[in-house]
């Protein structure tokens, strides 16, 4: 997937807008936003592309607080696409103006859960026909996904006590099998040295890039050198 | 048919849920002899306070048959803790785009009771198994890694469903023992399950329908509804207060039992 890796983007204040710009750029959105609960303040943190106008009155009518796509989304495994919220309490309420501020009803919530019980909320919309809608989420619901806990690992380990708890852990066949890509073995390779299906093999790997917050495979094999995990190939 | 419940809708299928619980109690306490925790005749525990959803298979008269329970993989799950003997002791996989699958069980005692194709253990597991890969597919989900014992291992070998590894190493739960399967959640593999079940088309439920066909069965379940005859006379039995009365009230009520019988089967 073609997107900006968070951690190579200096920190500064734009950076996770600049990730959900990205996202519906290459995911076919109009608008993205992303919110936290901070497990330890309860606070709510977020960031979003919408017009400034609609976060204007989102946040003075506090609608962060209500907003069924926060606190139902989050109880949900799966992304929770918004037609499932429509007849929540507050749907109504949050969504009712939107069109005004020209932010679509039509959306999807991906919940993302950390390991220490923190919860990611990567929320998309786009306007558009049923048919076309349906199609775009088969498309993407994979790199969305990816792209929720690429968000969510980011922002918090940009917190210093989380980043803490956040060093990544990998099990010994993930860094067999990244020191293995390192020295330039392909997945059925792989397979054949580890005597294990290469869709196995595919399945560490991308739990390897999950836990080094990487989107793709050299990345994930250049911080795990960097790290010292794996020796460079 | 299959019924997806969450943390979203749970409210209104509760008596599914509690079914569902007395079930996972029967077969990992009873009949796998799990180390888990029964409290008033169902098995819960703390994955199931984190709002995870499960994947039902309802009969037609709306008992659940077979269950699944789903996770997410980044956050708080089971080999990450309580099944981390598994793993030797290794950090379990994580991953968006893998969900891990506990719980799995079916109704062996209803579903060998009817003998049906439709209501075979094989079915039910390979049903459920649809169902939990479909919803994972929605959801963007490639893989599962499931815990599960070694007859439903078994079963699923035999459904055209075979686990394509294995991590880590199988262990003892007490009776039974547990191990760590992988599966793809990919069109290949629903094909060959359906292939293999005979399931054509869509095994899902609607929320309206799933609610129809519980209620269907809380009906059956439920005990028959006295007639007022019947409540009369056993009002009698009830305030007799010497042996005599007694007796009177016990003849009564045995010579209006045809008609008590009769009223309550127009009743049901």
């Amino acid at each position: 997937m073609e997107l900006i890796d968070l951690s190579k983007i200096p920190h500064s204040d734009d950076r996770f807008t600049r990730f959900i710009d990205d996202v519906c750029q290459s995911l076919e959105f109009d608008h993205a936003s992303y919110a936290t609960f901070n497990p330890i303040t309860g606070a709510i943190q977020g960031f979003a592309n919408y017009r400034a106008d609609w976060i204007m009155h989102y946040t003075r009518k506090g609608l962060h607080r209500i907003d069924p796509t926060i606190h139902i989304g989050r109880k949900s495994i799966a992304p929770v696409d918004w037609t499932r919220l429509e007849r929540t309490p507050h749907f109504q309420s949050v969504f009712n103006d939107a069109p005004a501020f020209g932010v679509a009803s039509r959306g999807l919530t991906v919940p993302v859960r950390g390991p220490y019980g923190d919860v990611g909320l990567m929320s998309v919309t786009r306007d558009c026909g049923d048919r076309e809608w349906r199609l775009l989420k088969k498309k993407v619901i994979g790199n969305l996904q990816v792209a929720a806990v690429h968000m969510h690992d980011n922002v918090m380990s940009s917190d210093v006590p989380m980043a803490a708890l956040n060093l990544p852990v990998l099990s010994t066949r993930e860094r067999e099998i990244l020191q293995w890509v390192a020295e330039g073995k392909t997945q059925q390779d792989i397979g054949d040295i580890l005597a294990i299906s290469h869709r196995t093999v595919e399945v560490h790997l991308r739990s390897a890039r999950t836990k080094l917050g990487a989107l793709s495979t050299p990345q994930a094999i250049g911080r795990a050198v960097g790290l010292g995990m794996i020796k460079p190939g | 048919m299959i019924i997806v419940i969450d943390a979203l809708n749970r409210d209104r299928f509760s008596d599914l849920v509690n079914e569902m619980y007395r079930l996972r109690a029967r077969v990992f306490c009873d009949r796998l002899g799990w180390d888990v925790t029964i409290k008033d005749g169902m098995e819960i525990d703390l994955y199931d306070e984190l709002d995870a959803a499960y994947v039902m298979s309802l009969d037609q008269d709306g008992h659940v048959v077979g269950c699944m329970r789903l996770l997410q993989t980044t956050g708080p799950h089971m080999l990450a803790d309580v099944f981390a003997d598994i793993l030797e002791g290794e950090p379990p996989l994580r991953s968006p785009q893998i969900w891990e699958a506990t719980r799995f069980c079916v109704d062996t005692e209803r579903l060998s009771r009817g003998g049906r194709s439709v209501n075979s253990i094989s079915y039910v597991t390979s049903e459920v198994m649809i169902g939990a890969f479909e919803y994972g597919q929605s959801a963007g989900v490639l893989d599962a890694v499931a815990v599960i014992d070694p007859v439903m291992n078994r079963v699923m070998i035999r459904s055209g469903n075979a686990p394509y590894d294995y991590i880590g190493k199988t262990v003892d739960m007490g009776k039974a023992h547990a191990l760590a399967a992988l599966l793809d959640c990919s069109d290949e593999r629903i094909d060959r399950i359906r292939a293999h079940a005979g399931i054509e088309g869509d095994v899902f439920l609607s929320e309206a329908e799933a609610l129809a066909l519980s209620g269907r069965g809380k009906a059956l379940r439920a005990e028959p509804v006295k007639s007022d005859l019947e409540i009369y006379c056993d009002e009698q039995i009830a305030n007799s207060t010497t042996a005599k009365e007694r007796v009177d009230a016990l003849r009564l009520k045995a010579a209006l039992v045809e008609k008590i019988r009769s009223r309550t089967d127009v009743g049901a």
